[in-house]
């Protein structure tokens, strides 16, 4: 499993959630994660049609990089380490 | 040929005496429309008990208006027949001249230099003539303090209110805490917080991000001050107090709608106007010269707040016309304005000590600013629905 995190300097809750990857980062060390800029990477953004809505954007992609799932805004760190457990295999 | 003529003079005078239309005999007819609660009318009434003992000559009536229909009709047809506007309270009447609103030392010197003329001059009392030609609403003859109203009103969720003690300093603060989570200035300042985090130079980091925190707090003191004076100036106008209440209303129920819909983080629109902002940022910051830098960023500041003003124009409104409404010192009324500037920047206080102090940028959850927009939202519908219904129990002071 790979997550893609697309955030932004000016957007607060990208800010909030910065510290909760982190924590779930250090705990599953073998969870693969890149983090994204919106300003920085408009190809990307087009791609996973991040051009509405909001942000922070948590995208769940499998082996084959197939997005699982997605999450979108401020979310618990339990609801992340749900999706984690439930796609571990992925 | 005499005595026809002395009888026709005594017809005259008799006609005159007896409709109290000119006053010839030293008394000056004074009246006063006012409501219950409003704080220029008390300003006025104070004035008026102390020109009624300097002016034993005054006949004084007064009319309450909010609740009283009789006596808002009598207001209507005396403004008509004097050809004025009667949008607003106090209006006073002193022979053929009104006097709308209240200013000390303007209002007061010319309503006492008309007293002075009827002293000496014949004055007409259109009060008088208007009653003599309808049924007369009761008037009081002296000036009264307003009624001490406000009482307890049921909340829902909260229960009963006792709206005495919701004082102006708590009612700053919490409307302050709402309109500080406001999201629209926030982004800017996370912008430059990014940009400062990636300087060497710690005291060009530190003057640059209070130079924009301090430019952003006296840019809305003045827009606060500008809203303040206008409903100072404007008085108790019916209509601006109900377009006011609407915008509360408004805006209380778009906060509670917005604390049903639960929405966290942080809406992506508005890329372009971003973009601009954030290049400009990136360049000021990185001016060789200090002072190039300080003068851009309080530039951009101004221009940022400024545009961004519009966002959230609605709680800003709400308050001053609150404020306005309360009856203070020219001070006190700026001593509000600083205190409530000062609770509206404390989460950007925050973010930027933080950001400074740590060296990571950090965000505040959005819990915080959901439960601000419950208590804010049930409070601007209340707000709303007093400044319809009941304005003096908003009027403090």
């Amino acid at each position: 499993m790979k997550v893609l995190k697309f955030g932004a300097v000016w957007c607060n809750g990208c800010l909030v959630m910065r510290p909760r990857w982190a924590e779930i980062e250090k705990e599953i060390p073998n969870l693969v994660t890149e983090y994204h800029d919106f300003d920085q990477e408009p190809d990307l953004v087009t791609k996973y049609h991040l051009d509405s809505g909001v942000m922070p954007v948590a995208i769940f992609l499998d082996k084959n990089n197939q997005e699982i799932t997605r999450l979108s805004g401020e979310v618990s760190k339990e609801d992340i380490l749900e999706i984690i457990h439930t796609h571990q295999n992925s | 040929m005499f005595k026809k003529f002395a009888i026709l003079i005594g017809f005259v005078l008799l006609f005159i005496s007896g409709t109290s239309l000119i006053h010839a005999d030293n008394t000056v007819p004074v009246t006063l429309f006012y409501g219950e609660g409003c704080p220029h009318c008390a300003k006025e009434k104070l004035f008026l008990k102390d020109l009624l003992q300097k002016y034993p000559e005054i006949k004084y009536q007064e009319y309450e208006i909010y609740y009283s229909q009789n006596n808002s009709s009598l207001l209507q047809k005396l403004a008509k027949s004097m050809k004025t506007n009667s949008g607003g309270v106090p209006f006073l009447v002193v022979g053929s001249k009104s006097f709308i609103g209240f200013a000390e030392g303007v209002t007061s010197r010319e309503i006492e230099t008309q007293v002075q003329y009827c002293m000496n001059n014949p004055c007409i009392d259109p009060v008088a003539a208007l009653l003599a030609a309808s049924p007369s609403p009761t008037p009081r003859s002296t000036p009264t303090p307003s009624s001490d109203a406000p009482l307890s009103i049921q909340v829902p969720l909260l229960g009963e209110l006792d709206i005495t003690k919701l004082s102006l300093p708590v009612l700053t603060i919490t409307l302050a805490f709402l309109d500080g989570f406001n999201p629209c200035a926030m982004w800017t300042l996370l912008f430059l917080i990014s940009l400062l985090l990636g300087m060497q130079d710690r005291r060009r980091m530190w003057i640059l991000g209070s130079s924009f925190i301090i430019t952003s707090a006296l840019v809305y003191f003045l827009f606060l001050s500008a809203w303040l004076n206008l409903f100072l100036f404007l008085g108790v106008v019916t209509w601006v107090r109900w377009i006011i209440a609407l915008v509360a209303l408004g805006s209380g129920t778009y906060y509670l709608y917005d604390y049903c819909r639960n929405q966290s983080g942080c809406s992506v629109m508005g890329d372009e106007k971003r973009q601009a902002v954030f290049n400009k940022l990136k360049e000021i910051t990185q001016k060789k010269q200090f002072f190039l830098a300080l003068g851009g960023i309080i530039l951009l500041a101004i221009a940022v707040n400024l545009v961004e003003l519009v966002c959230s124009a609605g709680l800003p409104a709400v308050y001053t016309q609150v404020l306005s409404l309360s009856n203070l010192a020219s001070w006190q009324y700026y001593l509000y304005l600083a205190l409530y500037i000062l609770v509206f920047m404390l989460d950007d206080l925050f973010i930027f000590f933080t950001a400074m102090l740590t060296l990571k940028a950090v965000g505040i959850e959005s819990k915080y600013s959901r439960l601000s927009h419950l208590i804010g939202g049930i409070l601007m519908v209340i707000i709303g629905t007093l400044l319809l219904f009941k304005p003096s129990w908003l009027m403090f002071g």
